[in-house]
C-alpha cells in the first residue's frame, strides 16, 4: 500500500478530494473589505473585521520569478535541473503566492498560467509521505 | 505617522571593526567597535546612560554579556533585534532614549557574524513550506526579474551597479571585500550564478563585525566637541507593512515598496528637507536591484529612471549623489547586527570630513535607509550642523 500523502503544514493547504484535480490553498475572506488573504488570518488586517475560511483557487498567473542555484533545503534534490525554480503567482482573488516552481526557465514567462500541485519532502515518524506544493505551467 | 524628537539629538561617537569572513569571536569585534566610539567621543563608559545592543546570532545573553566588558555601570542594557534592520533599529532606540530624555548620552552597538547563523530564516524540523525556499537572493531575483519585464532594465545595469559599489569599498579599510583591481561589469556578470539574475559578485558579503555609535543631547556634544563637527540626527523614522495590492504575506523578504517610500516620507518631512538636500546615501544594497528600486522610492529620481541613474554614473563617488559609498552591503559587507550601525558610521565620517579616499566633496547631509526582513523599514537622516 503506498503511504499516505500529508502536508508538511495543513494549515496552509490541502490535497485535492474527490474528482478534484489540483490541491488549494486555504486563505480568508473578509466581507466588509472584500479582500482575500493567505495564509488564514485572525481578522482582516485592513477594517480588523471578521473574516471567513475559503480555499483559494488552484490556478493563477506568474507576477515574477526567479532560478535558484543555491541549495537551501536539505531533502530537496537539484537532480539534473542544476537548481529549481521559485515563483510568485497571482491568483484571481488577489492573492499573490510564493512558490517552487516545477520545470526549468523554458517552461515559464511572466504571465504564464500556472497551476498548483505538490511534491514529497520526506516522511514524517508513521512513515507517511510529508508534501509540500508548488506551481507548475498549464499546459 | 511620523514620530517628533523633542530634544535635539548628536553624534559625538562612531567606531567600528573591520567587517571580514575570518570567523572572529564577535564579542571580541563588539569591544573593538564600542571601545572605538568611546575613544572617538572622548568618554568613558560610565558616562553612557544606555546600551542597545543589536545581534540577531549569538545568545539572549549576549548582549548584557558583552556591557559587562565595558564596565558593571548598572545602566539599562537591552537586546534590539528587526533582522537585517537591527542596528538602525538599535540606532533609532538610542535616539529616541536621548531625545525623549531619558538619558543624557546613549550607546548603540551592533555585532554578530552571518555565516554562524546556520538556518537562518528557515523552519524548524520537517516543515518544509512555502517560506523554506525563499533565500533573499531568490527573493530579491524576483523583483530583479520583475523590473526587467516592466522597465527594460538589464543585467549590466545591475553590473554596474554592484562593480561601483565593490570599487567604492577599495576605498575603504573596513570594508569585507577589498579588490586589488578595478572591478568591472564583465567581472561581475561572470561570477556565479546564484539566482536568475543574481551572480554571487552581485550578493550582499556575509561575514562577520561590529560597529556603534554614541548619541547625546545638543549640551553634551557642545561640551565634548572642542571645535569638531556636529553631526544632528535630524530624522529618525521607522514603519512596518501597509496593505497594498498583490500583498505577500508568507515567504516575502521585504514587503511592500510603498514602506520605503513611506519611511523617508516620514523621514524628509522630520528634517525639514527634501530628496534634492541629499549628499549621500547609504540603503540596504543586499542586491542591486535594491539600490536601483530606492533610488526611485527615495525620491532620488522618478519612477523608472533609476536605471538612467546609474548609466549617467550619478550614484558614484564624485557623480551628483553618491550611494553606498563605504561599498554598501555588497562590499563593505552585511554581519547583520551591525549593518544599520556601519552605515551611521560612514555617514558621520563623511560629514566630518574624515572619509579619506572616499569622501564626499562638501557632504552636509546624508540619509541612511535599512529593509529588515519580516519587514521594517528604517530610515535616519544626518546632517552637519556646524
Amino acid at each position: 500500500m503506498p503511504p499516505t500523502a500529508i502536508p508538511t503544514d495543513p494549515r496552509l493547504f490541502r490535497l485535492a478530494r474527490g474528482d478534484e484535480t489540483r490541491p488549494h490553498l486555504l486563505g480568508s475572506y473578509a466581507p466588509e473589505s472584500e479582500l482575500y488573504f493567505w495564509p488564514r488570518r485572525y481578522r482582516c488586517p485592513v477594517t480588523r473585521t471578521a473574516v471567513a475560511d475559503v480555499d483559494l483557487s488552484s490556478e493563477g498567473t506568474l507576477h515574477a520569478w526567479t532560478f535558484l542555484h543555491v541549495p537551501r533545503m536539505g531533502s530537496i534534490s537539484f537532480g539534473e535541473t542544476g537548481g529549481y525554480g521559485i515563483g510568485q503567482i497571482d491568483l484571481p482573488e488577489g492573492v499573490r503566492i510564493q512558490a517552487p516552481l516545477f520545470g526549468t526557465t523554458d517552461d515559464w514567462n511572466i504571465g504564464t498560467l500556472m497551476g498548483m500541485t505538490t511534491f514529497p519532502v520526506g516522511q514524517d515518524d508513521d512513515g507517511n509521505e510529508l508534501v509540500t506544493f508548488r506551481f507548475e505551467a498549464v499546459r | 505617522m511620523a514620530t517628533n524628537l523633542a530634544r535635539d539629538v548628536y553624534v559625538i561617537g562612531v567606531g567600528m571593526h573591520r567587517f571580514n569572513n575570518d570567523r572572529l569571536d564577535s564579542a571580541a569585534m563588539a569591544d573593538v567597535a564600542g571601545m572605538r566610539a568611546l575613544d572617538d567621543a572622548g568618554i568613558e563608559f560610565p558616562t553612557v546612560g544606555a546600551l542597545y545592543n543589536g545581534y540577531l546570532g549569538g545568545s539572549i545573553t549576549s548582549g548584557v554579556a558583552i556591557a559587562k566588558e565595558f564596565g558593571l555601570t548598572g545602566i539599562p542594557v537591552t537586546h534590539v533585534e528587526n533582522a537585517s534592520a537591527t542596528g538602525s533599529c538599535a540606532f533609532g532606540e538610542a535616539v529616541h532614549a536621548v531625545s525623549g530624555g531619558r538619558v543624557e548620552v546613549a550607546m548603540a552597538l551592533g555585532f554578530d557574524d552571518m555565516n554562524r547563523m546556520a538556518g537562518l530564516g528557515r523552519s524548524s524540523g520537517r516543515r518544509m513550506g512555502a517560506e523554506d525556499v525563499m533565500l533573499p537572493a531568490a527573493f530579491f531575483a524576483m523583483w530583479a526579474t520583475r523590473r526587467m519585464h516592466d522597465v527594460g532594465t538589464t543585467v549590466e545595469t545591475f553590473a554596474a551597479i554592484a562593480a561601483k559599489n565593490w570599487n567604492h569599498a577599495r576605498a575603504n579599510p573596513l570594508a569585507q571585500r577589498r579588490a586589488d583591481h578595478e572591478i568591472t561589469i564583465e567581472e561581475v556578470l561572470s561570477s556565479t550564478m546564484i539566482s536568475y539574475p543574481h551572480t554571487s559578485m552581485m550578493a550582499c558579503a556575509s561575514g562577520g563585525g561590529a560597529a556603534a555609535a554614541i548619541v547625546a543631547t545638543k549640551e553634551v556634544a557642545d561640551r565634548l566637541g572642542a571645535g569638531r563637527p556636529m553631526i544632528r540626527v535630524t530624522a529618525s523614522q521607522q514603519r512596518s507593512e501597509t496593505y497594498t495590492p498583490g500583498h505577500v504575506f508568507l515567504g516575502a523578504v521585504i514587503g511592500p515598496a510603498q514602506m520605503t517610500r513611506d519611511t523617508a516620507a516620514d523621514a524628509y518631512a522630520q528634517a525639514g528637507i527634501g530628496p534634492d538636500d541629499l549628499d549621500l546615501v547609504q540603503v540596504h544594497d543586499a542586491f542591486p536591484v535594491e539600490e536601483l528600486v530606492y533610488y526611485e522610492l527615495l525620491g532620488i529620481c522618478g519612477d523608472g529612471e533609476g536605471d538612467r541613474l546609474v548609466a549617467d554614473g550619478e550614484t558614484q563617488l564624485g557623480g551628483r549623489i553618491p550611494f553606498s559609498t563605504d561599498g554598501g552591503l555588497t562590499a563593505r559587507g552585511h554581519p547583520g547586527g551591525p549593518t544599520g550601525l556601519a552605515q551611521i558610521h560612514e555617514t558621520t565620517m563623511q560629514l566630518r570630513d574624515e572619509a579619506g579616499n572616499r569622501q564626499v566633496t562638501g557632504a552636509r547631509t546624508g540619509l541612511c535607509h535599512m529593509a529588515g526582513a519580516g519587514s521594517v523599514c528604517v530610515v535616519h537622516i544626518l546632517q552637519r550642523t556646524s
